[in-house]
């Protein structure tokens, strides 16, 4: 009885003031949503089901940097060391270990818990050193900078872990896919239908669990942290304490990312932690609306898609139009596109609905 | 005699590392010190300055005016993206590392797409030296005496020019020197203008030691970040020690273990120094003088 | 028996002494104003109580602990609990969470919500309790700061200017709520401009000037002392 009084004090937390998104309809629309992610592989091509988990793979990141900016208030640059390291270590840990007895599901908790060990000896230094935005913001991207330069210059043989060679600015490939024992043998998560429906099954855990974190106490004091940390310690809490914690969450999953996205390609290059790829998460949370787990997760889908069309073009067209993006939503839309499209729409809805009530 | 070459080669190292810092991190940390704001495209003004003055070599122009033109330029278009862009942002400081960003992403590729993958270079000027069995280059002793006397240009400037002071004064209390009659809209645009050309400056003068390509400015901004990180808001009690000392803990990495040792120590260093010393040298020395 | 006490405590910034040796002690239940003329160091006293700032010598004591070095936060859990002259409130979260951030480090989970709501009725803030605090009118946010100052269930309650932008009836309603969290047992020392206030709530007044102890006594002792008086005018003249 009392384990299910907490499980629905648990479900409680799905919805909060920390959250958009409340009511029957929301969930209406979540489950519709989810129905429809559901039903895509049934329509589609599985080659391209399995390309398109490609999208889902960075969600994790994004997500883990709203929380950490968004909620928290810190400005992490470095997201994608984090990435890199569980990457790398993914792949170390896999072609020293193999494919069998469900070792890679192992060395994917292995490596996202050595992206979260980097992240609290790092965040450590930093929080407890209470340094401020600015500067957090720019250690973490020349950690990420360095990191990228130290493995590019991996590529002489003498550097390898076990059998698997780091192999330098050309990256490292050849490691097995996550795979999942089963009686009737083993199944290999290609980029394919299986590989999709475990990634959204992930990608619906993580978002509803950091929906009930971000609702939780937890969440009430990191957000009030990020309002006014002076007053936060001045009721009580160790303020860096739960920066830390934030930014070890956010941190893991970027680590699970990296994970996913190095299982789904069975490849890792440098340049994953370089200037530009540390710019494009940025992108993403500042476009959907950092302040929102829903509008992160819906805006990184949409530039994604969007980065994704227009490197018909050429790459190098697309990041133009990423910097274009991240300046004008600084300058015209600071809560993020998605954000504001939504509380436009919400505030017409309303006003709608108020008109429609005078009438009847 | 083997110890004194041995010595020199220390100190010409140190030195050199020193210039980098220096030269690299100056343009930010006026802009920072100054105005509280880190200015992301800070190495994509650095690819500006060295760009320029490559042209510009290349068309004829003998070198100190060639970098001079591409620390003016880097200036010019730092005045103007204050305009169009930073202005804005002053009470967001935050969004304005996030919009500078942005017009770093954009400079970058937008030059890859315009200029293409890679500009020829002019060759290091003056040749080299001798100390015992190794050879310096003369360029590099060049650097460091830039290094030095951009120093003591920006404590004239600071110090002794109505600009300096009107600034100094801006920046402490704006409402008052507004109040004042300060012009504080045209003091914050000279200032990250400012910034800028020395960021250009710096890209300038180290254009003829490095191949040019869109990317290179990122191969300072950590040096930067990390000078100024350590250094703290004020060039001179800060950003210039923070260097020295840097300079010193690279070159020692470096001649020990290699370029890479030389860049991860530091940036270690830092990151326990910010544990120690979270306001920097300058916070240090100026302790709770607030 | 002294519930605060400071010995010799002294703050240099940079070679500007503003507390300058200060000895003061604060009796378990009184309620106690702190006044002086502007730059008096009052504030800096008060961030030195709290740890904001740490003193460059000296001593202070809480129930008689050594807790010259002890963390902010630590001290807020052992019951001391400021309110700010600037109401400190967090504007994303709703008056409802703000008030549970005071609460949920020493409430039991179970009794969290009857006893946010407990506080909200005695706010008069149960109306607005799902309203972001950030769109509060300034007389309730002021209400909600005392709440979380008074949530924590403090012994010891700093407040600075508690009363500030206050109509005359909000401050001794104000008054009179302090009032009666002093006869449950809460110790009570404010920084405080108002002299009908202090005369109102102050068993004894404390005098602060240059970083130092001017005068001690009761309102009308301090009212009453002629060089108190000439501080005041002092600065008076001064402006």
């Amino acid at each position: 009885m009392a384990l299910l009084s907490r499980i629905t004090s648990i479900l409680t937390l799905l919805e909060g003031p920390q959250t958009l998104g409340r009511g029957r309809r929301f969930w209406a629309g979540f489950a519709l949503v989810v129905a429809a992610a559901s039903a895509y592989p049934l329509f589609a091509d599985g080659y391209d089901v399995g390309n398109n988990v490609y999208f889902f793979n960075w969600i994790f990141m994004a997500l883990g940097l709203c929380l950490i900016w968004g909620y928290g208030g810190s400005l992490s640059f470095g997201q994608t060391a984090f990435f890199g390291i569980a990457g790398y270590a993914y792949g170390v840990l896999t072609i020293n270990l193999g494919d069998a007895y469900g070792l890679t599901l192992l060395a994917l908790v292995a490596a996202v818990l050595i992206s979260a060990v980097c992240a609290a000896i790092l965040g450590y230094f930093l929080f407890f050193g209470r340094i401020s935005g600015v500067f957090l913001g720019i250690v973490t991207l020349s950690v990420t900078l360095v990191m990228e330069r130290f493995i590019s210059q991996t590529a002489g043989p003498e550097w390898h872990i076990g059998t698997a060679r780091l192999n330098g600015f050309n990256g490292m490939g050849a490691m097995p896919s996550l795979t999942i024992p089963w009686p009737g043998g083993p199944i290999v998560l290609f980029p394919d239908v299986a590989l999709y429906y475990a990634t959204l099954v992930l990608l619906i855990l993580v978002y509803l669990g950091l929906r009930v974190l971000v609702n939780s106490r937890f969440g009430n004091v990191i957000v009030a942290i990020r309002e006014n940390p002076q007053r936060a310690e001045m009721l009580g809490y160790d303020v860096r304490k739960y920066q830390l914690g934030t930014f070890i969450i956010g941190s893991s999953l970027a680590g699970l990312s990296g994970v996913l996205y190095t299982s789904w390609g069975n490849y890792i290059t440098p340049a994953s932690m370089g200037m530009t790829a540390a710019s494009l998460p940025i992108v993403w949370v500042a476009v959907g609306g950092r302040s929102d787990l829903t509008t992160t997760l819906f805006g990184t889908l949409l530039v994604l898609i969007g980065f994704q069309a227009l490197t018909i073009y050429g790459s190098q067209y697309a990041l133009v139009v990423m910097g274009a993006l991240l300046v004008l939503t600084v300058l015209v839309a600071p809560r993020g596109i998605v954000a504001s499209a939504v509380s436009l729409a919400s505030k017409r809805w309303t006003r709608k609905k108020a008109q429609s009530g005078e009438v009847s | 005699m083997d110890v004194l070459y041995s010595t020199f080669s220390f100190l010409y190292q140190s030195g050199d590392a020193f210039a980098f810092l220096v030269l690299s991190a100056c343009g930010l940390a006026v802009i920072f010190g100054m105005m509280g704001v880190i200015n992301l495209a800070h190495g994509e003004f650095i690819l500006c300055g060295a760009y320029v003055s490559t042209s510009a070599t290349h068309m004829g122009l003998p070198l100190p005016l060639a970098i001079a033109l591409g620390a003016g330029v880097a200036g010019l278009i730092g005045m103007l993206l204050e305009r169009l862009i930073v202005r804005h942002l002053y009470l967001r400081p935050l969004d304005t590392i996030v919009a500078t960003w942005g017009i770093s992403m954009i400079a970058t590729q937008g030059t890859l797409i315009v200029l293409g993958s890679t500009m020829q270079g002019t060759g290091t000027p003056f040749g080299s030296f001798m100390v015992g069995n190794y050879s310096y280059s003369v360029y590099r002793i060049v650097l460091m005496g830039m290094a030095l006397a951009t120093l003591a240009a920006l404590w004239l400037v600071f110090t002794r020019t109505r600009f300096g002071v009107l600034a100094r004064a801006t920046i402490q209390v704006p409402h008052i020197a507004q109040a004042l009659g300060v012009n504080t809209g045209l003091i914050y645009s000279l200032t990250f203008g400012l910034g800028a050309a020395l960021a250009g400056l710096a890209g300038g003068l180290y254009a003829p030691t490095m191949t040019l390509v869109p990317t290179m400015g990122s191969a300072f901004i950590v040096e930067a970040f990390v000078t100024v990180v350590i250094g703290g808001a004020d060039i001179f009690l800060g950003t210039a020690p923070a260097a020295a000392i840097l300079g010193v803990v690279k070159a020692a990495l470096t001649s020990w273990q290699g370029q890479l040792a030389g860049q991860i120590g530091m940036l270690l260093a830092v990151i326990i120094v910010i544990r120690i010393l979270p306001r920097g040298i300058s916070g240090w020395i100026l302790k709770e003088r607030a | 028996m002294p519930i605060l006490e400071t010995r010799a405590l002294n703050k240099w910034f940079g070679g500007l002494h503003v507390t300058g040796g200060v000895d003061f002690a604060l009796e378990t239940g009184e309620m106690h104003c702190l006044i002086g003329p502007n730059g008096a160091g009052k504030s800096t006293f008060f961030r030195l109580i709290l740890g904001e700032h740490l003193p460059t010598s000296g001593q202070i004591l809480y129930n008689s602990h050594d807790i010259t070095l002890t963390k902010s936060y630590e001290r807020i859990r052992h019951g001391i609990s400021v309110k700010f002259q600037v109401p400190g409130i967090f504007k994303a979260l709703n008056v409802a969470q703000n008030i549970q951030i005071a609460l949920q480090h020493h409430v039991a989970p179970a009794e969290l919500d009857h006893e946010i709501d407990l506080l909200l009725n005695f706010l008069n803030l149960k109306p607005v309790a799902r309203q972001l605090a950030g769109n509060l009118s300034h007389g309730q946010k002021q209400w909600l700061e005392i709440g979380m100052a008074v949530g924590l269930k403090p012994k010891l309650l700093l407040l600075d200017e508690p009363t500030a932008g206050m109509t005359p009836d909000e401050t001794f309603a104000t008054g009179e709520m302090l009032q009666a969290l002093n006869r449950e047992g809460v110790t009570v020392l404010a920084v405080e401009h108002d002299m009908a206030f202090v005369r109102q709530i102050a068993h004894r007044v404390t005098v602060l000037h240059l970083g130092k102890i001017f005068a001690q006594g009761t309102i009308d002792e301090i009212v009453a002392n002629e060089q108190v008086a000439a501080i005041y005018l002092g600065e008076a003249h001064a402006q």
